[in-house]
């Protein structure tokens, strides 16, 4: 039973985990190469990991995405650590008032933005893209381009302030819950426990009570 | 459509949040207003008085107002988002 449970703690975890790894913003240091529009009929297997067409316009089953190519420096543990390049393909896709709540509106103009960026010849305009979401190949899905800004040099490592935040706040969080549930366990379900525990104690007292008048009865009537 | 029903259920969360803050700062207000009569006995104040009346001054406190904040700072949240994204 104690390992059931372990298990079931590991799994959910791992699978907070992995989607805070998707839905976090992260960012990279890359060049684009080149912007293209590829139409794209989604699978019932990979339509969850793209977001909708352009906020406003109608849905259908299949649309344009518009893509941007790049080449980034490899991040391994997180971006802790960089390796060499490597080609990376965003998409660029309205997230609107939809999850995850980046309410990004503006995927034109980014396409726009990353047109004017791009850089085929050295010396490179190294560019910090930051983007959510993974890249994975067998189920065609991309990381979604958030925004694009110039990069200060080839090696520059962004802080990831706005990442922090949302880890303090979902820390406080998880405290804050803590602690009104210990308030509730204490002034609400302890108390009713304790008087269910009280009339439990009464109603045994009182049947102990009138088996013991019955027991006289019965033995007063043997005559003993 | 996606933005009614981002409002809809946003307002539904934020309500359950709510309901679940104000009910812990009144139980958390009412623990500390027992336990100040255990410390202080006022003379010919019965407990239950007591509580009371500071329940009383609890609900006009601005305190209390205070968590009609869980609706705003998300509103203001999702529009710094908007604004700093876009």
């Amino acid at each position: 039973m104690r390992n059931i449970r372990r298990a079931f703690r590991i799994t959910i975890l791992l699978i907070l985990a992995l989607w805070l790894h998707y839905v976090l913003p992260q960012r990279d240091i890359a060049r684009v190469t080149s912007t293209e529009v590829v139409r794209t009929d989604f699978s019932g297997l990979n339509r969850i990991f793209f977001a909708q067409t352009d906020t406003g316009n109608v849905e259908s089953v299949a649309r344009d995405l518009r893509f941007i190519n790049a080449e980034r420096k490899r991040p391994y543990l997180f971006s802790l650590v960089r390796g060499g390049n490597q080609t990376m393909v965003y998409r660029n896709e309205d997230t609107g008032w939809i999850y995850p709540p980046y309410f990004k509106f503006d995927s034109a103009d980014l396409q726009a933005e990353a047109g004017a960026v791009i850089s085929t010849e050295p010396p490179h305009d190294w560019v910090v893209i930051t983007h959510y979401g993974w890249r994975i190949r067998w189920l065609s899905i991309y990381p979604n381009a958030v925004s694009i800004r110039p990069a200060p040099s080839e090696d520059f490592r962004p802080i990831p302030w706005s990442n922090i935040v949302i880890y303090v706040l979902m820390l406080a969080g998880v405290v804050f819950v803590r602690a009104m549930w210990r308030q509730f366990r204490e002034r609400t379900l302890d108390p009713f426990a304790d008087r269910a525990e009280d009339r439990i104690d009464h109603v045994q007292a009182d049947l102990a009570e009138r088996r013991g008048r019955l027991r006289r009865w019965w033995d007063g009537l043997r005559g003993k | 459509m996606n933005f009614v029903r981002l409002l809809v259920f946003g307002f539904l969360f934020l309500s359950v949040v709510y309901l679940c803050v104000s009910l812990y700062s009144r139980s958390v207000r009412r623990e500390k207003l027992e336990a100040e009569w255990e410390e202080t006995r006022p003379e010919g104040i019965h407990r239950d008085a007591f509580v009371k009346e500071g329940m009383k001054e609890y609900e006009a406190s601005l305190r209390r107002r205070l968590i009609l904040l869980v609706y705003v700072i998300p509103l203001v949240l999702v529009g710094a988002i908007i604004y700093f994204v876009n």
